[in-house]
């Protein structure tokens, strides 16, 4: 086959849907991501971004609509899967081979892989590979998966919520990876249930609520979902916080008792805090809304 | 954990506490054993029903000086153990059914024993159980006793098949109960296996060596009279001893709840000191040196294979040593008693006067390990799907046909060696005795088994296709399936029409007969065609897990 002209974007759906029986996970999705591009795919649990991505690598055959990976058609694996690497959601290996020979063996039967880059990440990673699979925990299940991926520099890098068994430290590591891959040029498919994730690693983003894309996005308008939730328990009563409400960036302030104050708030914290200082404040609360309430606030019951 | 976290809810919730734990615990394997249970207890049932409506039709014939002659000859008590009561349809049921059905319920309680256990715990779906109340010693005894208990329905339904086919009481009792026994040894043998190994496979394979070493046991028991005591040491053994419609003894019976009891309360004892997915005898978890086949897919397909044909090799040699080693004794008693030999060629056994003759028809018996090893390894590709252990590979430059295909080449490849060592063990087993058998002629009669082989790997591969939750079902459905209706059909004079469904139909005894060339390949291009069909439709599928 011709080499895929370097225009051709690294992903592109049109009109893909699937269906398991009555449940409706992928619907009417089209979208494109063009080459070298960090893309975020966010989404709650359940909104249907694994069946997408096992859609895109052909896995799962497409009820509706079809996909295509560097213009080559998602089914025609042999030719697609040539210039993407995948990390699945939750990475099971065979119980009895040992890391290394998992990677070996990806290694050998994938289109290439830069061993020397390897090893650099298995130290990055922290992963002792020459323990059997059946020994490690799910996060060391993801890391052999992120590191057999990142070592093919393949052009197109999808990751299903690869961050969901790694600690801190290794989110930090991975982060870094992404960082380093699109420096290198190359694009990423990230899907995350997670805000704070996509904003960090992304430069645009799909979000798709109850299997249709509901926006795509790019960074800045991204930020105005973000809220926290504050919550202030008064030693005294403050009347005088209600003037809170008329702060920038602050929505939705209520007063369960008289000593307590909970409201939502978007952009910097500073006025707010400012405004908390005066006051008695016996206790302080802030917290992230999950993704799926920051949807439900932002847009309402059902899909748009 | 071995494997992922689980991808299906636990079949419980979370219950407030441990004694609705512990029932809900109970229900889940009802419901896991079930259907397998009732598919079990029907053949068992089924086929000693019809073997004694059959045999009246036979208007028996045999007359007691033949019977004693048959009683003492090793060849005949070797393969077959002891005949006792040929002269009563319940006893010659038993004789004729009595191991194969053992075989089969012991073989089948060890299986779902493990499956249950390890195999549950390798899921990860025991994470979640356990993090409620539940200990792991009482989830093992919770799901212990409910294979115990099927086990038992098995065995039951043979003696209610016998009853009401109109065989004697007590002797439907005493068999009813010797195969509820081995079930239950089988069960028992399972979850202790699932106790001492870290995963199912490896686990499966021990118990059921265990319990199929107990058949070789028992043939050499009652081959060599100074050892016969070994038949008390294994259900096989004591089958032959409580001596169904003959003695009805109830010692043996005793015994066999003793040889369930121990590997039983052994399961519960170890499970209570070892941790979630942990196992007595873990094997290293640390290793350096690493394997160089994992570096290309006929590598990978060699890897998989390797240890289980080592295995059944293994198992299938030492069966057909003694076969070989048995051959003088039981073709000159067949010479000598030609009313035996006709008794024999009815029941599908012809020739078995001759050196040939008798090997020939023991490979027919070949056929059905060969293919049930081909099936399972398909449907071991099939788990590994379910478990999601083939996304990577699959995210890879890999066709799902291509994999297929290469492992279906590698185990039709396997199947060959493992036919030809079953007829090499015999050679050298015949040679021993100067049998006068040559090794072309061992050889050949041995992979002429093949196609009937092949033909279960082609049906795995439909399978794997349109239906991957029963492969192996499936798989082995043209060699034991059709094994069966041969038998029952030479044995009861069915219409050539069935018979010519199994596919034993369509092999010559070989070495005695030449080669049935147009039945061979007839079966080789249904193999094939089956094959082709199923690897083309297991990469068009939603690939599961
Ligand atoms: N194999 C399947 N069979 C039936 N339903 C499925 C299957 N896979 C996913 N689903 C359903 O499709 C929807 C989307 O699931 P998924 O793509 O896994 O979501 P996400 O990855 O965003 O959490 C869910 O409602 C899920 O229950
Ligand atoms: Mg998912």
């Amino acid at each position: 086959m011709a080499v895929p002209s370097p225009s051709a974007p690294a992903v592109r759906t049109e009109g893909l849907g699937k269906r398991f029986g009555p449940t409706e996970a992928v619907v009417d999705l089209s979208l494109t991501v063009p080459p070298g591009e960090v893309f975020g795919f966010l989404g709650p649990n359940g909104a249907g971004k694994s069946t997408t991505i096992r859609l895109l690598l052909g896995l799962l055959r497409p009820t509706t609509g079809s996909a295509w990976v560097f213009d080559a058609p998602a089914g025609e694996v042999a030719r697609a899967h040539r210039r993407l690497a995948y990390v699945p959601a939750d990475v099971s290996l065979w119980p009895s081979l040992t890391g290394r020979e998992c990677l070996d063996l990806l290694a050998g039967v994938g289109p290439g892989t830069d061993l020397a880059y390897r090893d650099q990440l298995l130290e990055r990673f922290a992963l002792d590979p020459d323990r059997r699979a059946r020994t490690y925990s799910s996060g060391n299940r993801q890391k052999v998966a992120l590191v057999a991926a990142f070592a093919t520099r393949a052009p197109l890098l999808v990751l299903d919520e690869p961050t969901s068994g790694l600690d801190p430290l290794m989110e930090r590591e991975f982060r870094a990876c992404i960082a380093e891959a699109a420096e290198r040029g190359q694009t990423v498919f990230l899907s995350s249930h997670q805000l704070a994730e996509v904003e960090l690693a992304c430069s645009r983003v799909g979000i798709i609520r109850e299997g249709r894309l509901v926006e795509v996005t790019g960074l800045a308008e991204l930020r105005r979902l973000r809220r926290a939730e504050v919550v202030a328990d008064l030693s005294t009563p403050a009347p005088e916080l209600q003037r809170l409400a008329a702060l920038p960036g602050v929505s939705d302030l209520r007063w369960p008792t008289p000593v307590r104050l909970e409201l939502s708030l978007t952009g910097p914290p500073g006025p707010v805090l400012r405004a908390l200082a005066d006051a008695d404040v016996a206790h302080l609360e802030m917290r992230e809304p999950s993704l799926e309430e920051i949807f439900l606030d932002y847009y309402g019951q059902g899909p748009a | 954990m071995t494997t992922r976290t689980p991808s299906r809810p636990a079949p419980a919730a979370l219950p407030a506490t441990s004694r609705s734990a512990g029932r809900a615990v109970t229900g889940a394997a009802v419901r896991q054993v079930r259907r397998g249970t009732a598919v079990v207890a029907a053949v068992c049932g089924g086929l000693t029903a019809l073997v004694v409506v059959q045999y009246r039709g036979l208007d028996g014939a045999v007359g007691i000086g033949s019977l004693t002659a048959l009683a003492e000859n090793p060849a005949i008590r070797t393969l077959f153990g002891p005949p006792v009561a040929l002269d009563d349809p319940g006893g010659f049921t038993v004789w004729r059914t009595g191991t194969v059905l053992a075989v089969l319920v012991g073989t089948w309680a060890a299986l779902t024993a493990t499956r249950l256990t390890r195999g549950e715990e390798e899921a990860g779906r025991w994470d979640l159980l356990l993090a409620g109340r539940l200990r792991l010693r009482s989830l093992v005894a919770r799901t212990l006793v409910v294979v115990l208990a099927a086990a038992a329905v098995t065995g039951a339904a043979a003696g209610l098949g016998l009853l009401l086919a109109g065989a004697a009481g007590p002797g439907a009792a005493v068999f009813g109960g010797v195969l509820a026994g081995t079930g239950t040894v089988g069960a028992a043998l399972g979850v202790l296996a699932a106790q001492l190994l870290p995963d199912r496979r490896s686990a499966s394979g021990l118990a059921v060596a265990v319990l199929l070493g107990g058949l070789l046991a028992r043939m050499v028991a009652d081959g060599v009279p100074a050892l016969g005591w070994l038949a008390w040491l294994t259900p096989f053994g004591l089958l032959g001893r409580a001596a169904p419609f003959a003695t009805d003894r109830p010692a043996p019976l005793l015994v066999l709840a003793l040889l369930a009891a121990v590997p039983a309360v052994l399961a519960v004892v170890l499970a209570g000191g070892r941790d979630l997915g942990g196992s007595r005898v873990a094997g290293r978890d640390r290793r350096t040196a690493h394997s160089r086949l994992l570096t290309s897919l006929p590598g990978l397909a060699l890897h998989r294979t390797r240890r289980a044909l080592g295995t059944w090799a293994a198992g299938l040699m030492a069966y057909f040593l003694l076969i070989g080693l048995l051959a003088t004794a039981m073709t000159d008693f067949l010479r000598a008693n030609p009313f035996f030999a006709r008794l024999a060629a009815q029941a599908g056994f012809a020739q078995l006067g001759s050196v040939e003759g008798y090997v020939s028809a023991l490979y027919a018996l070949l056929a059905v390990p060969v293919g049930v090893f081909a099936a399972g390894r398909i449907a071991a590709t099939a788990a590994d799907e379910a478990a999601g252990r083939l996304a990577l590979l699959y995210s890879l430059p890999v066709g799902r046909s291509r994999w297929a295909a290469t492992e279906a080449a590698t185990v039709a490849a396997a199947s060959v060696v493992l036919a030809g060592a079953g007829g090499l063990a015999t050679w050298i087993g015949t040679s021993w005795v100067g049998a006068g058998l040559g090794l072309g002629d061992a050889l050949a009669g041995a992979l002429g088994v093949l196609p009937v082989a092949l033909l279960c790997l082609g049906a795995a591969l439909a399978a794997l296709g349109w239906a991957p939750a029963a492969v192996l079902p499936i798989g082995v459905l043209p060699a034991a399936g059709g094994y069966v209706l041969l038998v029952l059909g030479d044995t009861f004079g069915w219409p050539g029409a069935v018979r010519w469904f199994s596919p034993f139909a369509h092999l010559n005894a070989v070495p005695a007969e030449p080669v049935d060339v147009a039945g061979g390949l007839g079966m080789l291009a249904v193999a094939g065609v089956l094959a082709l069909a199923g690897c083309l439709r297991y990469a068009r599928r939603d690939l599961l897990g």
